[in-house]
């Protein structure tokens, strides 16, 4: 098993979303994070003063995956979540030692 | 046993002192001849109330002066009038129904105006609460509260009385009826009184229709002032002195200079005493409200000092976002939208046609005020910034404010315009120079810019409207007949002077009495949080709830 966390642009959330439940995913969880890579923060003023926007809003999503299908995953993450502006996020892909599913006790890919 | 007794008989001789202090303020009010209180307003508004669009009364007066040059005239005039209301009394009757429609009518117009004002306090509460942190939402929420309730019990018990006690020596408000038993002065007497007294708890004379018209009316001025401090001194006051600052504003602070401008007291009189102008004049409270509350905020926030992290080590200011624009702006909205019956209702009577030239001031500064403000953000830095685009509307607001009956629409406009820079840059100057942090900007909105306003009045007041203002130029002023208050640029430097004057002693009042004060106070306890509560937020250690419970993890068990 597989875990693919991808860090991602808001805006790119629904895009993402489609393509990952098109290509049959069934469970995502996503939160919303702030954070920056490369991309650095900004600086903006309030009221005259300068201030600096470091952490950027981003949004993070975690799928966990049979490993036959981690690959399929990735690529289409990829492709959704890309307008080739700096900022678009990485992915990071991990391996799963086990998983259960807690209604009925499920083990392994099966609990997926 | 000795030590015990001794406490006792102290207690004693302090409550004998206590008890005698109330019965000499209560004295004016018991067992005196003169006007009575009319608390059912059946006897508010008759035929003396009917007045013409020039102010001319219906009924004639008796002369009482026989040494004036006019005597005869005016007995001739008097017996006329007798021997034609003796022949048609059902006129006569007519007269005191109309009289007593027009005060109801004036009745109806202050309530109004005053619940639009009370309404204020709902934007203050939404301005001051969205442009601070989140961390503090709740406790600026609960500063908001407390402040009209507190203030409010204040003012009901001495507050009023100080203010108004003497409305009816010079300055008897004819549109509610003349409110004739608030007659004595605590303090001075004639046309040098200090300080009002009569009303103590709103009782005895106070308990009188036109009376509590006027206190419903002045009391949610009163608020305003006790709000705006709220902007300044937020973020780092312990609720505990905030309660002190807030009975201090309702109790002395406001009603004190109250007093001297609109109770009848020595400032608005300086035109009969000395010659200056029409007196002081301030029509709906550039100073008297604004400037008092602002100048107030600015001595307790110099006695609290910045908030932690405002200044870096290298002594530049850092910015603290606002947390909520959404409230920022409904609540500037709210606050133009109360006031509309802050200015308007200051005539304290609809009958005065002189309202609707007030309502498009006060608008027109408005809109010139916000403008400014935007405008001068874009080009010097860039980008408009929307809690300065507020500021502006209400500086142009707050700069009107005492002008706002006496000049015309250009006047109104380049009012606003003034004030939108004077906010802009008072801003700046008190983040960069004074270094005194104003998380609202509270000082240089209604501090500043209410100084302005004072003294725009001395320069565009154009003389259309106020003749007989405080008394002076009733018949004539400047040489012409029907002549009202007017500014520097309209011919009267006496005017302007005066206006100056008055400005300054405001600021000097507001400022001095609460640094006097709150220094004391602060030096027998810290009236800031600790600084763990201040990093922490203070919604929780002050109040043991936050303004936005969803933010925190509840684990409750259900």
């Amino acid at each position: 098993m597989k875990k693919i966390e991808a860090i991602i642009q808001p805006h790119k959330l629904d895009e993402v979303k489609e393509a990952l439940i098109g290509i049959g995913v069934e469970g995502i969880t996503i939160s919303e994070v702030r954070g920056h890579g490369r991309q650095k923060g900004h600086t903006e003023m309030y009221r005259g003063t300068e201030y600096t926007v470091d952490f950027l809003p981003k949004v993070k999503l975690e799928i966990f995956v049979p490993d036959a299908r981690a690959e399929q995953v990735v690529e289409s993450l990829t492709a959704a979540a890309r307008s080739g502006k700096i900022g678009d996020g990485k992915i990071f892909i991990s391996t799963i030692e086990e998983a259960v599913r807690i209604r009925n006790g499920d083990r392994g890919e099966g609990a997926l | 046993m000795a030590d015990n007794a001794l406490q006792i008989l102290r207690l004693s001789a302090r409550l004998a002192v206590a008890a005698g202090i109330i019965a000499i303020m209560l004295a004016p009010c018991l067992g005196q001849e003169g006007p009575k209180p009319d608390p059912a307003g059946l006897a508010t508004g008759d035929k003396t109330n009917v007045v013409d669009a020039g102010g001319n009364a219906f009924v004639v007066a008796e002369p009482t002066d026989k040494a004036a040059p006019d005597y005869a005239q005016k007995k001739k005039d008097f017996d006329e009038f007798q021997a034609q209301a003796a022949k048609e009394p059902l006129a006569v009757k007519l007269a005191d129904a109309t009289g007593h429609v027009r005060v109801a009518t004036n009745f109806a117009w202050t309530l109004n105006t005053g619940y639009l004002v009370l309404f204020m306090q709902a934007g203050f509460a939404l301005l001051t609460c969205g442009l601070v942190r989140k961390k503090n939402a709740g406790h600026l929420m609960m500063l908001n509260f407390a402040a009209y309730v507190f203030a409010f019990i204040a003012y009901y018990a001495v507050g009023y009385a100080f203010q108004f006690g003497a409305m009816a020596v010079n300055a008897a408000p004819g549109n509610l009826g003349g409110t004739p038993t608030l007659n004595h002065f605590l303090l001075g007497n004639g046309l040098w009184g200090f300080l009002g007294g009569k009303g103590f708890f709103m009782a005895g004379p106070a308990y009188d229709a036109g009376s509590n018209v006027l206190a419903l009316f002045e009391v949610v001025f009163m608020e305003t002032a006790g709000y705006i401090i709220v902007g300044s001194i937020c973020e780092r006051i312990s609720f505990w002195s905030f309660l002190l600052c807030e009975l201090f504003i309702g109790a002395i602070l406001y009603p004190v200079f109250g007093c001297w401008v609109w109770g009848g007291g020595w400032m608005s009189q300086l035109g009969t005493t000395m010659g200056l102008g029409h007196g002081y004049v301030d029509f709906a409270g550039s100073t008297v409200v604004h400037a008092v509350g602002g100048f107030c905020a600015m001595a307790l926030s110099v006695i609290l000092g910045p908030r932690l992290g405002k200044y870096g080590p290298d002594g530049k200011p850092r910015a603290f976002p606002a947390h909520n624009l959404v409230y920022v702006v409904i609540g500037t909205f709210v606050l133009l939208f109360g006031w509309m019956g802050f200015n308007p209702g200051s005539t304290l009577g609809a009958t005065d046609l002189r309202i609707s030239v007030i309502a498009i001031n006060t608008n027109l500064a408005a809109i010139s005020g916000s403008a400014t403000a935007m405008l001068f953000w874009y080009w010097k830095f860039g980008k408009p910034d929307v809690t300065m685009a507020c500021n502006g509307m209400l500086a142009g607001l707050v700069a009107i404010t005492a002008p706002c009956a006496f000049v015309g629409p250009t006047s109104a406009f380049i009012i606003g315009v003034l004030a939108g820079l004077v906010v802009c840059l008072g801003v700046l100057f008190n983040d960069n120079v004074t270094k005194i942090d104003d998380p609202c900007g509270a000082i240089s909105v209604h501090g500043f810019c209410g100084v302005l306003g004072s003294i725009c009045l001395g320069l565009f007041a154009d003389g259309t409207y106020g003749a007989g203002w405080n008394g002076v130029g009733a018949a004539s002023y400047l040489g012409q007949t029907g002549r009202g208050v007017s500014g520097l640029f309209y011919g009267d430097t006496k005017q302007f002077l005066v206006q100056v004057m008055g400005a300054a002693i405001c600021a000097g009042w507001a400022f001095g009495a609460t640094f006097i004060v709150f220094k004391v106070v602060n030096g027998v306890k810290s009236m800031r949080v600790s600084n763990e509560v201040e990093l922490e937020g203070l919604d929780v250690p002050e109040f043991g709830m936050q303004g936005y419970p969803e933010d925190a993890i509840s684990v409750t068990a259900s």
